[in-house]
Formats: structure tokens, C-alpha cells, sequence
């Protein structure tokens, strides 16, 4: 542990008072603000932009969590979010329930979803997982699509309207704050250990006796029920979702982009990079509305192939693994077959 | 029981497609080990090009092949030469997150340019046989002859032309390829360059049969992996059964199913793609590559 410390993970008294300020400040904030709403125009915007800030900020956070820490890089975990969302809005339009009981059924759902799809998917290793977990992501949308009398099919729900800005702003800050401080807690913590030792030789871990599918489902399970809760969230505060606004596929793009700009496997890397893609798009946004997609397609391939490490590892901080000693067993050398794909296959351990 | 007749007919039509269609995802990922997440994006591309010389040039889209080929074949070699060649000793993930980028450029490239609007390309080939109750579509029939040549003709290529061979001694073991004097890297481009073209053609041939827009790529790259994955990489046959396997199930519950039926297509593919993945990892029909599990 101490050969990879960084400083944000054994943070400096500085460091713990600029995080501290930062924080308080973040709550703060809205008070000028909030007196400004009933002017409308841009300050209400600019709450409603901080929102989805700390939303992207705690999926990435989640998704950092099996992709990075644990290695399982998943290009589908938007699919929890979107279940939290269903699951929320079904309750609500269909059952009129209050909000908080309705999340509780989207955030379950989300998670029981997690572990049954976890179980045969996390057998699966390197670009067997992503694609994996890819089909479940666009197998879902068209399964919410088709299942009309629950999920409204392609016209979608609506949810009873809550315009409460402030509100949403403080829910989803106090939830941004609550999973980075819990990642970051994890990632001290045996449990963590765990996770980054499956990452960086499953096997291994295995054979000293960690019980690795255990780990892999527990930790899957905690990033999905998490994203659930945003998604439920976000259903209330979008007030209308549909399987292509819930279940849409640049967000899969965006996680996996803001995780690696900011730095794998680390706990302030999703933070900054969520806060740094956010803000970067939303000036691309004004800018250059129709190309911000495109752009982002290029910043994705520029980082994948000249900043692997994010910006973390640009400043020098350690302990960021190389998308090259990602998913190593999955790509022992070029002549890997799909048997690679195989969990427990005799062969898997000396084929280095 | 015409019903049944019918939804095998189309079924195999559909499974015809398929197995051309995941070619260039299979041998691709056969010989250089690079998983092209990009693959639907480029049929997509292919599918426009068709549309473009068809309103513009008025030109018959079996025709156009005469001109998609050669320019997605040019196409592939610099995207291969640019993007790929320095990805294949690398890890999949970096291959996989650089494709994905390709991908959001070429569908986000087609809506700046054709809009998100749905195009569709006529033929002259269209029009029905009728078989007793039974009816054949007359474009179907083409593409699946079609689809059927290019995969005759990839197998016969590969089997007897000296390039053929150079690929497959590179998809069996590089090193050995590379020390009986195979330039590897110009093995490599031309062989991505040859999957793009077969894939542009494949954007020909879906063209008559579904509404051509930006974002249809994801559900064809997902078919591709769940066909490649029955199949095995690489290989032809697999991918031709592969294919008429998938063809066959989506038809089927498109028929039987009432009204869902159609949307769960890639539902099924993706079922199919976790069950293989996980029993069968190197395919129900073997490869290109030398069986290595649990050896």
C-alpha cells in the first residue's frame, strides 16, 4: 500500500483543508444563488449545471470502481442508472408513490440487477466483460422499449413535477460527497486491497486463498445500486424519461472518458475528470453545439493513445495503472484466442 | 405451416447477411487480435456511400460496388496505417477505447453531413416471387447471392492466393510468419484494408432492406461480436452458420412473438453472446487461429 501512497490518498493537512474548503464552499454556494431564482435566467442554470456535475461525478466515481480499481472495465454501467431511473418512474406514475420510497425500488432494483447480471458476466475477463456488459446496456433499452404496459415503451413516463432546483442541487452534492468519501474509504480498506490485487493478478490473488468472486460481485453490486440512486434522481428532476434519453449511449462514452481523464483506479481521478470533461463540454456545448460529439471522439482516441495515466498521472501521481497493465490477462499476446475468456481455464494461468 | 416456410426464408435471407456482414469483424479480429468496435459505423458508412451515388448518380446500389469497394479498401489501409498498426502489440483495451473513438467520429461525421433524417435507397432488383403462399423478396434473393459470393471469394482468396496464405501463416504465429520473410505491418494493412471493404459492401447490401441513419451502427458491432463469438474467429463457414443461426432466431421470434418480437432481435444476440462466451469461448466452429484452450 505505501509503495503506491499519493498524496490524495494519504492526504497532507493542506490537502485535507483545501478538500475541506472546497466542500463547504460547494454548500454554501447556492445561497447568493438561490436568492437570484426568482430572476430565472442564468443563475438557476448554472445550479441546474452543478447538478449534473455532481451526478456525472459520482457514476464516474462508481464506474471507476470495477473498472478501475478492481480492472473489469465496464462500457455498460449507465445500465444501472437507467434501471434506477425506471424503477423510480414506474413507481411514481404508475403506483403514485412518494418519491423516497420509489427510489428505494429503482436503487434495489439496480443493485439485485447487478448481482444477477454480474454473476455471468464477471466470469468473463478483459474485452469479453466490456462487450458483455455493452450488449446488456443496449439489450436493456430495447427490453424497457418492448415491455409498454410497465415502462411506457418508446413514449416514455412522466413523472410528477418537482421543480425544486435548490433541492436537487443539495441531494446530489450531499450524494457526490457521501460516494467519493466511501471510495475513498474503500480504497484504504482491506476490501480495496482486495479489489487491486484482482486487478493486478487475479489469479494470484485466488490462489492465497481471496475469495475473488465474492470481491468482484460485492464491489459490482455496491457501483450499481449507487448509480441507481443517481438515476432515480435524475428521473425526478428530468421528470420525463424515455429508453433512449435514459438509456443513451454517449453517457457510456462519457464515463469511460472522464475515469481515464482523470486517472484509473484513483479517488480523486474520477472527480476531476467528471469536473474537467463537464465544464470542457459545456463551453465546447455553446461553442461548437453540433461537433461537441465529435470532439469528443477525438479527445478520446488522443488520451487512449498520448495521456493514458489521465491527468493525475500527468502531475506525477503514482499508483494509476497503465491501460497497458489493464485487462493483462485478456491480452497475453497477440495470439489470444476467446478461450482467454474462460474464467477458470487450466491454461489461464501460465500462458503468460 | 406457410408461416413457418416463410419465416425460414427469411430467416436464411437474413442469416445470408449476417454471415457477409461479420466478416470483416471476424477476420480482423483473427489475424491481428484488434476488436473493431467500429464495425457497424463503417457498414453505416458503406450504406451512405450507397445512398449518395444512388440520388446523385442515379446509380443501381448492386453497381455501386464496383465503386464502395475500392474506396473503403483505401479508407481502411489509412485508418490502419494511422490508428490500428500502432495499437496491435498493445493491450485490447486501448484498441477497443481507440475504435470506440473512430466509431463516435463516423456517426457523428454522418449526422453532420446527412442529418439525422432516415434515407433509404431503392433497387431495380425489388418486387416478390410467389412460391405457392409462399413469397421470396427479389432484393433479399440478390443480397444473399451476393453475400454468398463475397464469402466464396474470401475463402477461395485466402486458400490459394499468396496474400491468402500470408494472412493466415500471420494469424497462426507472427513470429514465424515474419521469419520466413512476411512483411507483417503490410500484411496487417491490407488485410484491415480488405475487412473494411468487405464491410462497406455489407453497408450495400443492408441499404434496400432498413431505413440508413447515423446511429445504426452499435446493434450491427454487437451482432457482429455475438455472430464472431458463435463462430469463431476468422472463420467462414462459422461465420456463414453464425449467421444463419442468429438470422433464423431473430426471424423467428419476429414472427412468433406478436408485436415485440422485432425490437428483441439483439436481445437474442446478446443472450447468445453471454451463453457462447461463457461454455463455448473459441466458438462452436474453430478459426483461423489454432485452437489453444485448455491445451
Amino acid at each position: 500500500m505505501s509503495a503506491i501512497a499519493t498524496p490524495l490518498l494519504n492526504p497532507t493537512r493542506t490537502t485535507k483543508v483545501v478538500v475541506a474548503v472546497l466542500v463547504i464552499g460547494l454548500f454554501l454556494l447556492p445561497v447568493p444563488v438561490l436568492a437570484d431564482v426568482e430572476l430565472g435566467g442564468i443563475n438557476t442554470s448554472l445550479l441546474f449545471s452543478f447538478t449534473q456535475m455532481f451526478m456525472l461525478v459520482t457514476l464516474t466515481s462508481n464506474w471507476n470502481l470495477t473498472s478501475g480499481m478492481m480492472g473489469y472495465v465496464d462500457f455498460g454501467h449507465p445500465v444501472f442508472f437507467g434501471l434506477g431511473a425506471y424503477g423510480t418512474g414506474i413507481m411514481m406514475n404508475k403506483l403514485a408513490w412518494s418519491f423516497p420510497t420509489a427510489l428505494l425500488v429503482g436503487v434495489v432494483a439496480a443493485g439485485v440487477f447487478a448481482v444477477l447480471i454480474g454473476m455471468p458476466t464477471l466470469r468473463l475477463r478483459g474485452p469479453y466483460f466490456s462487450i458483455a456488459m455493452l450488449g446488456t446496456f443496449v439489450a436493456m433499452r430495447e427490453i424497457v422499449r418492448v415491455s409498454k404496459p410497465l415502462t411506457g415503451g418508446g413514449e416514455g413516463l412522466t413523472l410528477p413535477p418537482y421543480l425544486n432546483r435548490p433541492l436537487f442541487y443539495y441531494l446530489t452534492l450531499t450524494l457526490a460527497v457521501g460516494v467519493v468519501s466511501l471510495m475513498w474509504w474503500i480504497r484504504r480498506s482491506q476490501f480495496g486491497s482486495t479489489l487491486i490485487a484482482i486487478r493486478e493478478d487475479e489469479v494470484g490473488a485466488e490462489m492465497r486463498g481471496v475469495p475473488t468472486t465474492l470481491h468482484k460481485i460485492a464491489a459490482f453490486a455496491l457501483a450499481g445500486t449507487l448509480s441507481g440512486i443517481v438515476g432515480g434522481l435524475w428521473a425526478y428532476q428530468n421528470t420525463f424519461i424515455d429508453p433512449d434519453v435514459v438509456f443513451f449511449e454517449p453517457r457510456v462514452v462519457e464515463l469511460v472518458m472522464m475515469g481515464i481523464l482523470g486517472g484509473l483506479g484513483t479517488v480523486a481521478g474520477p472527480v476531476i475528470g467528471a469536473a474537467t470533461l463537464f465544464w470542457l463540454r459545456d463551453v465546447l456545448w455553446a461553442n461548437f453545439l453540433q461537433f461537441h460529439l465529435l470532439l469528443q471522439g477525438v479527445l478520446l482516441i488522443l488520451l487512449v493513445l498520448y495521456a493514458p495515466t489521465g491527468i493525475l498521472g500527468f502531475f506525477g501521481v503514482r499508483g494509476i495503472p497503465r491501460l497497458s497493465r489493464l485487462l493483462r490477462r485478456g491480452t497475453d499476446d497477440t495470439t489470444d484466442p476467446p478461450g482467454a475468456a474462460r474464467a477458470h481455464a487450466p491454461a489461464d494461468g501460465g500462458s503468460t | 405451416m406457410d408461416q413457418f416456410t416463410q419465416a425460414i426464408i427469411n430467416g436464411v435471407m437474413l442469416g445470408g447477411f449476417y454471415g457477409a456482414m461479420v466478416l470483416g469483424f471476424s477476420v480482423i479480429w483473427g489475424v491481428m487480435g484488434v476488436i473493431n468496435l467500429a464495425h457497424g459505423e463503417f457498414i453505416m458508412v458503406g450504406a451512405y456511400l450507397t445512398w449518395v451515388l444512388h440520388t446523385e448518380l442515379g446509380m443501381e446500389p448492386f453497381l455501386a460496388i464496383v465503386v464502395i469497394a475500392p474506396v473503403m479498401f483505401v479508407a481502411g489501409y489509412l485508418i490502419q496505417r494511422a490508428l490500428v498498426n500502432p495499437l496491435i502489440e498493445r493491450p485490447h483495451l486501448m484498441s477497443l477505447l481507440v475504435m470506440f473513438g473512430v466509431a463516435i467520429i463516423l456517426s457523428n461525421s454522418a449526422k453532420l453531413l446527412f442529418s439525422a433524417t432516415p434515407r433509404i435507397v431503392t433497387t431495380a432488383a425489388s418486387g416478390f416471387w410467389r412460391v405457392g403462399d409462399v413469397t421470396v423478396p427479389v432484393t433479399k434473393t440478390y443480397i444473399l447471392i451476393t453475400g454468398l459470393l463475397i464469402m466464396v471469394g474470401l475463402h477461395v482468396f485466402l486458400q490459394r492466393s499468396r496474400l491468402g496464405k500470408a494472412i493466415r501463416a500471420a494469424a497462426q504465429n507472427k513470429e514465424a510468419a515474419r521469419i520466413v520473410g512476411i512483411d507483417i505491418d503490410k500484411v496487417y494493412a491490407l488485410t484491415f484494408a480488405l475487412c473494411i471493404a468487405i464491410t462497406g459492401v455489407a453497408g450495400m447490401l443492408i441499404s434496400p432492406t432498413q431505413a440508413i441513419f447515423p446511429f445504426m451502427g452499435p446493434p450491427l458491432t454487437l451482432k457482429a461480436f455475438a455472430i464472431t463469438a458463435l463462430a469463431g474467429l476468422g472463420s467462414i463457414h462459422g461465420a456463414l452458420l453464425g449467421g444463419l443461426l442468429l438470422g433464423l432466431i431473430e426471424v423467428f421470434i419476429g414472427t412468433y412473438v406478436s408485436g415485440i418480437g422485432t425490437n428483441l432481435g439483439i436481445v437474442a444476440s446478446f443472450v447468445i453472446l453471454v451463453v457462447v462466451l461463457i461454455t463455448r469461448p473459441t466458438g462452436l466452429f474453430g478459426g483461423l487461429r489454432p485452437s489453444e484452450d485448455g491445451s
